[in-house]
């Protein structure tokens, strides 16, 4: 006990513990990338690396599976979903947080209560409702579906960041002849910046990373998003967990990178989130 | 004001919805357009691995040929992976959003809800001539033909020659001498145990394709899921015998651990390295067993008594056409094409699975030899009770559980024998 | 110190871009409407109209569909034998797995729940910590929130498998086995698993969310309580743990809507099997439709009674409809 008050000790245990934490976290991912590159007949051996490294499988799932389109299916779907959601939930999320109208309890409550249900518990309602609109098997609709379940969160987290910006800066401008729609693009919504970043993200990886919907709302093969393809590779007769593992390090290199970029936006963000 | 902006946004989000309606065209069945040109609608099921050889690719062949040939006629192809085939077909049903031709699952609930066209509405008589007529069989319901075999399979004992040698087991030339009966079966696998192979017998029981591995040994010891009848029998004493046996050789560890949920796809890849003795094969491990370079023997399944004649599974995969779109003209000009032998050989040659007409039966038996034994047990193969409507439910419900028979054999086969009796219902 | 802030000055406007910790100052401050400004005149439905659409469209119509399935004798082929009333739920409530199915999610939401706030706690504060290379082991942190959780959990069940599996290696290297296990293929086996996995999956969102809540804590609190002579753990039971509410109870409530819902985790280890030995209420929903698709929105409609149980809880733990 008494060493552990010593600074230095302390330091240098926290630092050994939070980088074994991290190798711990980044572990299975390091599996996934030796399973990756396992030549196919090596994939049965439990030896701890492959004697042979085939790197061209990430080469290969590229061009003899559907992944290329898969991929492309993510992006547009992440991309359009986190639109949609910034584009509904920021009026949403100005008017509770600054107007006190009557109703408001009951919509916020119809929000919380989105945030509640998920589309793994509304498949078959999904499935029946999209096939009677005829809206299977489109970009759009998992774009809108994505945009739904994703619009709980950001209208929770920029409602709070708004709140925190204090009304008087709008009332100002707005007394210089500047509209309300004005006022909050012109002056709230930079100073709500790291609450929209933090709703982007969180939009992005969520849309990024559905299977469900994905799974039961699209029925041709090179349509699916990245997850559904990643999947179905171990759902043929012949398993190919390289290729498999292989697509999904590929599904995992761009949210890392934007992750890693905007860290720091993304914990201020929660921040104005959780103090409610 | 506010209910004016309310209904333009409403307008607007049913604006985008309808947009995309006409963009996705898939309302239910085909449709006739005013020049005269008819559009059918077909759901064909995935048989490619990792979207590497795509059925897409292989009906895009067929109908681009057929529309050439047919220019009145234009089918409209939606191939969904096999896993999620039925869910996605039932959806579509739910919706009253009929396909016309459906290739894949069973035909059997449809058939009975007077949904299907019988075979004679569909297919010219010369094709149904032509299709062994084990098969055909198999497509009936109350005495008419509904579902239509497209593709099929059957099943044979594999063997690992090179550990049938490591363990000292017997060997006639190059072939290893099968075992014939169950007790022979297990002084096998006892002697692949002692010689350290990891997996003497390989049993996937679980919940991927458990109702045709319990299928295999079940009608080899004189059970099945029906009697003779026709009757629900899946606690027969039989089979309960039959699990009773499997459970014992699981305990003494002479297959792999908790076979309830091995996949087969696994386990033939744990064979195709070198890891397991013997198991049920089917032809796609030819493909596998080739690339790996493995000396194999193929045999008749074993029996669970000396003297019993060895019975094989066959498995037909079905194409049947849903009457609501009322296109039986042009589903019939459809599938008379895509049963022409060139299309029937490509398919099978395509996926190593086998023919459903005698024509492309010789034209494939000369194309790859390998396949012959599998072949000629097709006209004597059993099929699971496929014409039964509650099968589709009775077969969700034993690829679930039945794994767990191996531990209680009475137990679980009872559960399922009152789950298929209440499911007919 | 902490003294002097509390003098008799008045409480400047707040600078601006807001601080972190200057938040609960400057809390919302709606003002009534029909105010001076026209668009509010409008009221709020074009601020609102189009959030209320999309709930309508993709959450609430769906709803409204399994509730009508639910009351339909439906086969698993989608072949619709009629309005059964509540023969489905009937059917439901006399099959004997459900017992089982609702104990083992029950079980599941908590202990998943539980370790993952527990663990959540610890982590979050060694990562507040200054050390060497903060910055890289938070990255380390992200991997599994980027990585989507079914290729997570297909990877585990790779990594388990009897045959080929790494982990079955290691243990059986480090002599933790006699034997390779075949984990994922008997309940007893498989259920420690699906939890360490879920776990392990849930960390980065509430570890960064509890973060966050760490970070909006002023240095002057801890300073303060130093000077009074508090202990670490003091300190930490005492102010820090009362501070991070709002930022626990936001990673809470998430945590128990996720895992209650929970699909990938367990779908993509064991498919709920062997049996539905290992299927929480969400996976036995799933397989109750491949075979009785009335039975099995009869089953979500049940998850939703729970699901709304839970929210009229949290609304009453957070005191959220106080606020108003």
């Amino acid at each position: 006990m008494t060493l552990l008050r010593l600074p230095v000790v302390k330091k240098s245990l926290i630092t050994a513990l939070a980088w074994l934490l991290a190798a711990f976290f980044l572990a299975p991912y390091l599996e996934m990338v030796l399973t990756a590159v396992r030549p196919a007949n090596e994939l049965r051996d439990n030896s701890y690396l492959p004697h042979h490294f085939a790197w061209n499988n990430f080469l290969d799932v590229w061009s003899q599976t559907t992944i290329g389109q898969n991929l492309q299916v993510s992006l547009l779907v992440a991309v359009g979903a986190t639109l949609l959601t910034l584009l509904v939930a920021l009026p949403a999320a100005y008017y509770t947080a600054r107007i006190r109208f009557r109703g408001r309890k009951v919509f916020l409550l119809l929000v919380l209560v989105t945030q509640m249900f998920q589309p793994t518990a509304l498949q078959v309602g999904l499935a029946r409702e999209f096939t009677s609109l005829g809206m299977m098997d489109s970009d759009l609709t998992l774009i809108v579906a994505n945009a739904a379940f994703n619009l709980a969160f950001a209208v929770w987290i920029l409602s709070a960041y708004i709140s925190s910006i204090p009304a008087e800066l709008e009332e100002a401008a707005m007394i210089d002849g500047t509209s309300r729609v004005g006022a909050l693009l012109k002056v709230t919504l930079p100073l709500a910046l790291p609450g929209v970043v933090t709703c982007v993200i969180f939009t992005f990886i969520t849309a990024w990373n559905e299977f469900v919907m994905g799974l039961i709302l699209i029925n041709t093969p090179s349509r699916q998003p990245l997850t559904v393809g990643i999947d179905s590779m171990i759902g043929a007769y012949h398993p190919q967990w390289n290729y498999m593992f292989a697509a999904s390090l590929v599904a995992i290199i761009p949210v890392v990178v934007l992750f890693a970029s905007i860290e720091r936006h993304v914990v201020s963000g929660l921040t104005a989130g959780s103090v409610k | 004001m506010n209910r004016r902006l309310l209904n333009a946004s409403v307008l607007a989000a049913g604006a985008a919805l309808a947009l995309t309606a006409c963009g996705s065209d898939s309302s239910g069945g085909g449709s006739a357009s005013g020049d005269g040109v008819t559009t059918i609608k077909l759901v064909a099921a995935d048989y490619g691995s990792n979207g590497q050889n795509p059925s897409q690719a292989y009906w895009d062949g067929v109908i681009g040929a057929f529309e050439q040939a047919n220019p009145k006629i234009k089918v409209d192809v939606q191939v969904i992976n096999w896993n999620d085939i039925s869910t996605k077909l039932s959806t579509m049903v739910q919706n009253k959003q009929y396909p016309d031709v459906v290739e894949g699952p069973g035909y059997a609930s449809f058939a009975q809800s007077g949904l299907l066209y019988t075979a004679d509405q569909v297919l010219d008589p010369a094709v149904q001539a032509n299709l062994i007529p084990s098969l055909a069989k198999a497509g009936d319901q109350g005495g008419a033909a509904y579902g239509i075999p497209f593709v099929s399979s059957s099943r044979a004992f594999l063997i690992n020659n090179a550990l049938w040698q490591k363990a000292k087991l017997p060997m006639n030339g190059n072939q290893a001498v099968a075992p014939k009966t169950w007790a022979d079966v297990e002084s096998d696998a006892k002697a692949l145990k002692a010689a350290g192979v990891e997996v003497p017998l390989g049993l996937p029981l679980g919940s991927e394709e458990a109702q045709a591995e319990s299928f295999m040994w079940e009608m080899n010891n004189g059970g099945g899921y029906v009697d003779a009848s026709g009757k629900w029998a899946i606690n027969s004493p039989a089979n309960i015998a039959t699990f009773k046996q499997l459970g014992t050789w699981v305990n003494e560890g002479l297959t792999e651990k908790d076979p309830g949920s091995v996949k087969r796809t696994d386990l033939y890849a744990d064979f195709a390295s070198g890891k397991v003795g013997m198991l049920n094969g089917m032809p796609i491990q030819l493909q596998d067993v080739q690339k790996s370079n493995l000396d194999v023997t193929w045999a008749p399944l074993p029996t669970a008594q000396t003297g019993q004649t060895p019975q094989t599974l066959g498995v037909g995969d079905w194409i049947y056409g849903f009457k609501a779109g009322g296109h039986a003209s042009q589903v019939k000009a459809f599938l008379d094409f895509a049963f022409q032998k060139q299309w029937q050989v490509k398919f099978d040659e395509e996926y190593d699975l086998l023919p459903v007409t005698q024509d492309a039966v010789t034209q494939v038996s000369k194309d790859v030899p390998a396949l012959v034994p599998f072949l000629k047990a097709l006209p004597a193969a059993r099929f699971v009770p496929v014409s039964n409507p509650a099968w589709d439910t009775v077969n969700a419900q034993v690829k679930v559980q039945i794994g767990g028979a191996l531990k209680d054999p009475q137990g679980v086969l009872t559960t399922l024998q009152t789950a298929a009796t209440q499911a007919g219902q | 110190m902490s003294q002097q802030t509390t003098s008799a000055e008045p409480v400047p406007t707040p600078p601006l871009p807001p601080r972190r910790g200057a938040k609960a100052a400057s809390a919302p401050r709606p003002t009534a409407a029909g105010g001076r400004n026209s668009l509010a005149r409008l009221g709020p439905l074009p601020w609102i109209g189009p959030s209320i659409v999309l709930i309508l469209l993709v959450v609430v119509w769906p709803v409204a569909e399994m509730v009508i399935t639910s009351t339909h004798r439906i086969n698993g082929l989608g072949i619709d034998f009629g309005f059964n009333g509540v023969g489905r739920y009937t059917k439901l409530f006399d099959d004997p797995r459900l017992g089982s199915v609702m104990l083992w999610t029950v079980l599941w939401t908590v202990l998943v729940v539980g370790f993952t706030m527990v663990i959540s706690l610890a982590l979050a504060q060694l990562y507040n910590q200054n050390f060497p290379g903060r910055r890289v082991t938070r990255w380390a942190l992200i991997i599994p929130w980027a990585a989507s959780v079914i290729v997570t959990s297909i990877g585990f069940r790779w990594m388990l498998d009897e045959v080929a599996g790494m982990l079955n290696r290691l243990m059986l290297d480090l002599g933790l086995i006699p034997s390779a296990q075949n984990w994922t293929g008997d309940a007893a086996h498989a259920k420690p698993w699906l939890v360490f996995v879920a776990v392990f999956v849930s960390l980065p969102f509430t570890t960064y969310t509890l973060l966050a809540g760490l970070q909006s804590v002023p240095a002057e609190v801890y300073e303060a309580a130093r000077v009074d002579g508090a202990s670490t753990w003091q300190t930490y039971f005492r102010i820090t743990l009362p501070l991070l509410r709002p930022s626990f109870l936001v990673a809470l409530v998430i945590n128990l809507i996720n895992v209650f819902n929970s699909f990938p985790v367990i779908w993509g280890m064991t498919q709920g099997g062997p049996n539905t030995d290992t299927s929480t209420s969400t996976v036995f929903m799933y397989i109750l439709g491949q075979t009785d698709v009335g039975e099995s929105a009869a089953m979500s409609v049940v998850n939703f009674a729970v699901v709304i149980v839970m929210v009229l809880l949290f609304l009453r733990v957070s005191r959220w409809n106080e606020e108003s």
